[in-house]
């Protein structure tokens, strides 16, 4: 590769050198700055603002970066891509605002510098899982991710539950990066390709042997299903949720699974389809996707809303309704066509506002009273009609329940699937939203239905901390009503490079 | 059966076995040591792949720094040598037939795989040149990247690190 596809390659990774930049200026304002840690909230933001505005510009982008002399890069940029750069900026902004006030942050506030270098860490490792179409550069920017979870996890060393879902994490990540690895080497022996396209490519010739494909494919998916929490490479959710930093947890089950989804998306469409007809897509005879998506994501959505009926501490409940999330967009990843690719774009931007709105009010609470078990919230509802009423809208959009957006999203998943002719997997979808029904109601009657015992818990929302639940608030609502503009955006993304 | 699969035969046995040692015994210390053994055993099949710098730097990053940290910081805890470590295996029975399943289909996928040959002949010369190339032109993106990733791993282990 000569200087000049070099030099042509670096406008197309401006986000990420403005990511790896606030890294490097966090840390060394970590060290100048010794009083006023606070200022680094602000570093932090604007560096995420700085990073939003690049990102914006990759909308229109269609190219290779990083291509050794006119082949296949090793970097895609493609609307896709920038639609869930986009989404994981939305999550880190929002996560940046709710460390403000998060007291588990506040108390361990002479890491703040260490906090934010991580979190840039892990932004920089998913923008580059989001647009990598080269396995080695997948394999790297998800380590980068998770070495950098791995310490957020257990960042606050407070309680034992801390340190226990940080070394949790870590044994389950090592593993499955472990197998992903073996994975990677299975196909790169077949092919003598790391790159997607070339894969694609050589996958196309009959006399590849299936077997060992569908076993390499495999083994490539419990990485990635491990980033997504899918069943069942999903055991080490619950834990690492419930122990970790409110702030980290809430980041890990919007941002963190965008970036495997994307990365699913891409792995599967560039190295496993053949061609699109009619926006369905045909898969090569090598691996068959479809049923293993499909049986996947019933056994995922079936255990995480099943094991959620008896939580008792809201954030395992989240947890395991995280992991039934996943199981819905992988539903919609099992038609394999365009639509449901609109689908899963459509869901994850709705899911962003929920899921984070849903962890803050539990912040907010927890904050006050020191806990999250189920028992501890009754009768909070009255103590602050704000707070109980937004969590009542976050609860019912995660059930999917009209007026509210998460109706919208499930809604255009079961269009996919019926349009797919998938019946009985858009069935299991509703009966399992049923069962979901339960569980996300059960809170809501602890929250106004129960009488709090001992003396009645004054809880105030501070002006910024309303303003931030607002903005959650409103585009849950809004959406739910008026979401044609977010369906148009969704369709005008999906363009991901090469077909 | 010449003389280049004799050694590698004798390669692999040192690891395989070693790499089964450190699973098995109950005292860190040996457990460490066969840990280096079994780093011995990769780097010679390193060398018979024709890579050289690769089993350098293994011999150097594994058996020098990596292992010999290890060994530090299990005589310096003097608690750890005596902590009886739990080895003991549960679930033996389901856990052989996965194992032994999975293996049994690895082996017959590797022998009955047509696997992708690319250069077959060992390099003349010294690999490292060309390595240099490579990381510095085609996968310059995934060197930067790398630094980024020991930056963070470092940041991460002083945070851990730090009451």
């Amino acid at each position: 590769m000569e200087l000049k596809y070099l030099f042509n390659s670096l406008p197309y990774i401006k986000p990420e050198l403005i990511l790896a930049a606030s890294l490097v200026i966090i840390v060394v304002a970590d060290l100048i700055i010794t009083k006023k840690k606070e200022l680094l909230h602000y570093i932090a933001l604007a560096g995420i603002i700085a990073a939003g505005y690049f990102v914006l510009e990759q909308f229109s982008m269609n190219a290779f970066a990083f291509s050794s002399s006119g082949n296949k890069g090793m970097l895609t940029v493609d609307s896709m891509g920038a639609f869930f750069k986009g989404l994981v900026l939305t999550a880190s902004f929002f996560v940046f605002l709710f460390s403000f006030s998060s007291n588990e942050i506040n108390e361990s506030r002479s890491k703040l510098g260490e906090y934010y270098a991580l979190l840039f860490g892990m932004i920089l490792g998913m923008f580059f899982m989001i647009s990598a179409s080269d396995l080695i550069l997948v394999y790297v920017s998800m380590e980068l991710v998770s070495l950098s979870s791995y310490v957020l996890a257990g960042i606050t060393k407070q309680s034992l539950r801390n340190s226990e879902a940080s070394l949790k994490y870590l044994i389950y990540g090592a593993v499955s990066s472990g197998i992903m690895l073996f994975g990677i080497s299975l196909i790169f022996g077949i092919t003598g390709s790391t790159n997607l396209y070339e894969i694609n490519y050589i996958l196309r010739s009959p006399e590849t042997n299936r077997v060992i494909l569908l076993l390499a494919g495999l083994l490539v998916f419990t990485g990635i299903g491990y980033k997504i929490s899918a069943a069942p490479f999903h055991f080490w959710t619950p834990d690492v949720y419930e122990g970790a930093p409110i702030t980290i947890t809430a980041f890990l089950s919007v941002a963190s699974k965008s970036a495997g989804f994307v990365l699913l998306i891409r792995f599967i469409k560039v190295a496993f389809i053949q061609n699109s007809l009619n926006g369905y897509w045909q898969l090569l005879p090598a691996v068959d996707w479809k049923t293993i998506l499909l049986v996947l994501s019933i056994l995922t959505m079936t255990l995480g809303n099943f094991a959620a009926l008896w939580q008792d501490n809201l954030k395992r409940m989240l947890a395991y309704s995280s992991i039934a999330h996943a199981g819905y967009m992988l539903a919609a990843m099992a038609v394999l066509s365009n639509q449901g690719l609109i689908a899963i774009l459509i869901y994850f931007a709705i899911y962003l506002f929920m899921n984070l709105g849903a962890f803050f009010v539990v912040m907010l609470i927890s904050n006050k009273i020191g806990s999250e078990e189920i028992d501890n919230f009754d009768g909070l509802g009255y103590a602050s009609p704000f707070l109980g009423v937004s969590f009542a809208i976050f609860l019912v959009s995660l059930t999917g329940l009209p007026p509210t957006a998460g109706f919208i999203g499930k809604l255009y998943i079961f269009i996919a699937l019926v349009d797919a002719k998938m019946f009985l997997l858009s069935v299991i979808m509703v009966l399992n939203s049923v069962v979901s029904l339960y569980y996300y109601m059960r809170v809501l009657k602890h929250l106004f239905l129960r009488k709090a015992e001992g003396a009645p818990i004054e809880l105030k929302v501070s002006f910024p901390n309303a303003v931030v639940l607002l903005m959650l608030v409103i585009p849950v609502l809004v959406l739910g009503l008026y979401f044609t503009p977010l369906v148009e955006f969704a369709k005008n993304s999906i363009s991901v490079l090469g077909f | 059966m010449n003389l280049y699969n004799i050694i590698f035969y004798l390669f692999a046995a040192i690891t395989l076995v070693s790499a089964f040692f450190v699973v098995t015994t109950r005292n860190v210390i040996y457990s460490a040591f066969n840990l280096l053994l079994t780093f011995f055993g990769v780097a010679g099949i390193y060398v018979l792949l024709g890579a050289d710098f690769l089993a350098v730097v293994q011999i150097i990053v594994y058996v020098g720094g990596i292992l010999i940290l290890l060994l530090f910081g299990v005589m310096l805890t003097n608690k750890i040598v005596n902590v009886q470590i739990r080895t003991g295996a549960t679930q033996i029975l389901p856990a052989t037939i996965a194992v032994g399943a999975f293996s049994g289909i690895l082996i017959s996928l590797l022998v009955n795989t047509e696997w992708k040959k690319v250069g077959t002949a060992l390099p003349g010369a010294s690999t490292t040149a060309n390595l240099g190339m490579l990381m510095m032109n085609e996968y310059i993106l995934i060197f930067e990247l790398l630094g980024i990733l020991l930056l963070v791993a470092l940041i991460g282990a002083a945070t851990i690190a730090r009451k």
